[in-house]
């Protein structure tokens, strides 16, 4: 046993502490970073010879500390769940803010929407039963019915609108995405060579658990680890980052929403054309595209179609103001099925309002216009754009409530996760207040050391001076 | 579990907003009156908001038809009273000029004249226009229900073209009556009629005992034409008081399924506000000491 091995102990202790200190400095530093994980100083006492040699041996008293090892807190499978749901809550938010754009683009209920249109037309038509010789009523019946094809147009483009964004940002999420792998796989050779060359790696893996969680937020990625401190990110089965090579995805499918029906959107790898089964926030913005936009456009469309066949079946049971047989009242410019975006209102005179059930001369019966008012009753058009409002209320509302109730496990999730790799600022300082104190008895003890050496170089074989 | 200052700050801001959030949407509830903003706010309230609606729509549509009908009943009403009048003076004149049998040659001529001119006076009258279209025309597009000479009828009558006003989604009441329902009666016909009194008081006194039987049948047809229209226009002021309540009841109908309940969201508003400023204290309390206010 060395004369100096307790100052080599206390030596330890101080370099220890301090250690301990600048950690401890760094968590409170980060406290409110984003993706930060707490770090913690593993101290190990410093004992014998592992393997005990004639010229090894020990005294069997430790030889101070050692504090090598800088650990990151973190817990995985937190990690993995948090992952997981982060993808759900996104993709929720993604669906119910499309059909809140839905909702807005129909606005109903309300003295602006569809409905009040289609209760004008029919007012519209008793006033002409109510006087089949004033041109002043036939013209509002003709006027109104154009504005019921504005609204039906109005709509449509907005939906049309609505979609052509969505796609424009899911197209952007896309490059995102690409970009966010390649730094994960830069950031993974980073911390493998770290890893190998035995340096500590923390923050750099910190920097990719946010990039993890953002994709996880973008595209629903999960991650497994690999050796060596690398990580693999695959989105649905497919993957994206394996090791320090990472993978581009790219978006394809119809650039109108008219397309989608022939040729949905889906996201692929670059390489092979293989389709990727996303989720978050692009699995939601796929489904907006491919199936509730879509969706409610095709209802739209049903609407205006069913509204002219009624309408037109009716307005030919009738003879107009120059007794001849009613035209079609709506139809396209270009003969094409009638759609919500197409729809067209087909006569210009007000002579041509067939408000007469009686063929033959001109006359003023008021029949067939009574009877196109009647239209608005029983399970007609308005009945059926009821139903399709009550439909998208239905459905927004079950969306809102899933994502309630997503948001709800997604912060019970968090704040697991922040549990585990959060800073708590009294533990840091109660830390601090420790360290400090053990590095104050390692000086005491470096002085003490010093005193009993003092007494021996300098105070001893003095007898008899 | 491990509770760390951030987790504690990111609660508390969670809460907080939940907090705004609600007490947003109360003022907004406020602010627009309305419980219903989009269908999701309620599916079923708003299936019948819509319902409400329309039928408003088409309530304030009825009313419209009903008073149109009510002035078409009334012009009907009072032209048919006035030709009623009228009438009454040709049979006055069919009387004297039957029972007098010593009359002159020229009071003859004059009682002639006289039934000559209200015959002109009824043809007038039976050509009365409401909004451009004779009130006993029928369909007819023409100006006229009868011709001024001939006196024959050439307004356009179809069976099942009468002329109705759609008082509420099921009814109908028939507004009009035709000159042939009003003036004529087993081939006889008012102009006619009066035509042939003003001949026969003329030429042939002994006639106009046959005359005045058949001008009497006419009368009664008139008569029971304007019965007829006075049991309609009773049904049409009926008919608008149930559009009235009907409107009102709507009315309620949507406030109750739109509208807030005044009293019940301020009381909501003032609940949330209190819990808002008991979560800014709670928090204001929770996130400030650390160890660090305890430490020299």
């Amino acid at each position: 046993m060395s004369t100096f091995s307790g100052l080599n102990a206390a030596t330890t202790a101080l370099w220890a502490n301090r250690r301990g200190l600048d950690v401890t400095g760094q968590n409170i530093a980060n406290v409110n970073t984003d993706g930060y994980s707490r770090q913690r100083v593993d101290f190990a006492a410093v004992g014998g010879s592992t393997v005990p040699a004639f010229f090894s041996t020990s005294p069997g008293i430790g030889q101070g500390v050692s504090a090598d090892d800088v650990m990151r807190i973190r817990d995985a499978f937190l990690e993995g769940r948090g992952h997981t749901e982060h993808a759900n809550n996104a993709q929720l938010i993604a669906e119910t803010d499309a059909y809140e754009l839905i909702e807005q683009a129909l606005r109903e209920p309300g003295t602006t929407g569809i409905q009040k249109m289609l209760s004008e037309v029919w007012s519209g038509w008793q006033d002409v039963a109510n006087n089949p010789a004033d041109t002043a009523a036939r013209g509002q019946v003709l006027k109104r019915m154009e504005t019921l094809a504005g609204g039906l147009h109005f709509s449509h483009e907005q939906l049309g609108g609505q979609w052509t964004q969505t796609r424009e940002n899911l197209s952007v999420l896309v490059d995102d995405v690409n970009a966010a792998a390649g730094n994960i796989a830069t950031l993974n050779v980073a911390i493998q060579r770290a890893r190998q060359n035995d340096l500590p790696a923390n923050e750099l893996a910190d920097q990719r658990d946010v990039l993890v969680m953002k994709l996880a937020d973008q595209i629903g990625a999960t991650v497994r680890h690999g050796k060596d401190g690398l990580l693999d990110v695959s989105v649905g089965g497919m993957s994206l980052v394996s090791g320090g090579s990472a993978t581009t995805f790219k978006l394809e499918g119809a650039i109108d929403a008219d397309g989608t029906g022939t040729d949905p959107l889906r996201i692929t790898t670059d390489v092979g054309d293989f389709s990727v089964r996303v989720g978050g926030t692009a699995g939601g913005q796929l489904n907006a595209l491919n199936t509730i936009i879509p969706g409610y456009r095709g209802q739209l469309d049903t609407i205006a179609a069913n509204l002219a066949t009624e309408m037109n079946a009716a307005h030919g049971e009738g003879y107009d103001a120059n007794g001849a047989a009613g035209k079609p009242l709506f139809g396209t410019s270009d003969g094409t099925p009638i759609t919500a975006a197409t729809i067209k209102v087909m006569i210009s005179s007000t002579d041509e309002i067939a408000a007469s059930l009686v063929p033959g001369a001109k006359n003023y019966d008021r029949g067939n216009a009574d009877k196109i008012a009647q239209l608005a009753t029983g399970a007609g058009v308005d009945a059926e754009y009821r139903t399709m409002i009550v439909e998208l209320g239905v459905q927004s509302a079950v969306s809102q409530r899933n994502l309630d109730i997503q948001a709800s496990i997604t912060t019970t999730v968090d704040a697991a996760r922040e549990s585990v790799a959060g800073v708590n600022l009294d533990e840091e300082l109660t830390n601090m207040l420790s360290y400090q104190q053990a590095y104050a008895a390692a000086g005491r003890m470096i002085t003490a050391i010093d005193e009993a050496l003092d007494v021996l170089i300098n105070r001893t074989g003095l007898v008899g001076r | 579990m491990r509770i760390t200052q951030r987790a504690v700050t990111l609660t508390s801001l969670q809460g907080l907003n939940q907090n705004l959030d609600s007490l947003g949407k109360l003022q907004e509830q406020l602010t627009s009156g309305r419980m219903l903003n989009a269908p999701s706010d309620s599916p079923t309230g708003t299936n019948r908001a819509m319902q409400a609606r329309a039928e408003q729509e088409a309530t304030a549509q009825y009313a419209r038809n009903i008073s149109d009908g009510q002035a078409w009943l009334n012009q009907t009403d009072s032209t048919l009273q006035q030709m009623l009048d009228v009438t009454r003076r040709v049979r006055d004149l069919t009387v004297q000029g039957s029972n007098a049998g010593a009359l002159s040659e020229v009071s003859r001529e004059a009682l002639g004249k006289e039934a000559d001119s209200l015959r002109e006076s009824l043809l007038g009258l039976a050509n009365t226009t409401v909004t451009g279209r004779p009130l006993f025309g029928g369909i007819t597009s023409g100006p006229k229900a009868y011709d001024s000479d001939t006196g024959a009828f050439v307004g356009l009558v179809v069976p099942g073209s009468e002329i109705y006003r759609r008082v509420s989604s099921t009814e109908s009441v028939r507004v009009d009556v035709t000159g042939p329902e009003a003036f004529e009666v087993d081939g006889l016909d008012l102009f006619s009629v009066v035509d042939r009194i003003a001949t026969d008081l003329r030429t042939d006194p002994a006639g106009l005992e046959q005359d005045l039987e058949d001008l009497d049948l006419v009368m009664n047809t008139m008569l029971s034409a304007v019965a007829d229209i006075g049991a309609r226009s009773a049904r049409m002021d009926r008919e608008a008081l149930i559009n009235l309540d009907q409107g009102m009841a709507l009315g309620t109908r949507l406030a109750e399924v739109e509208d807030i309940d005044l009293p019940n969201t301020i009381m909501r508003l003032q609940m949330q506000q209190t819990a808002y400023e008991a979560a800014l204290s709670a928090t204001a309390k929770a996130i400030t000491p650390t160890l660090l206010d305890h430490l020299r």
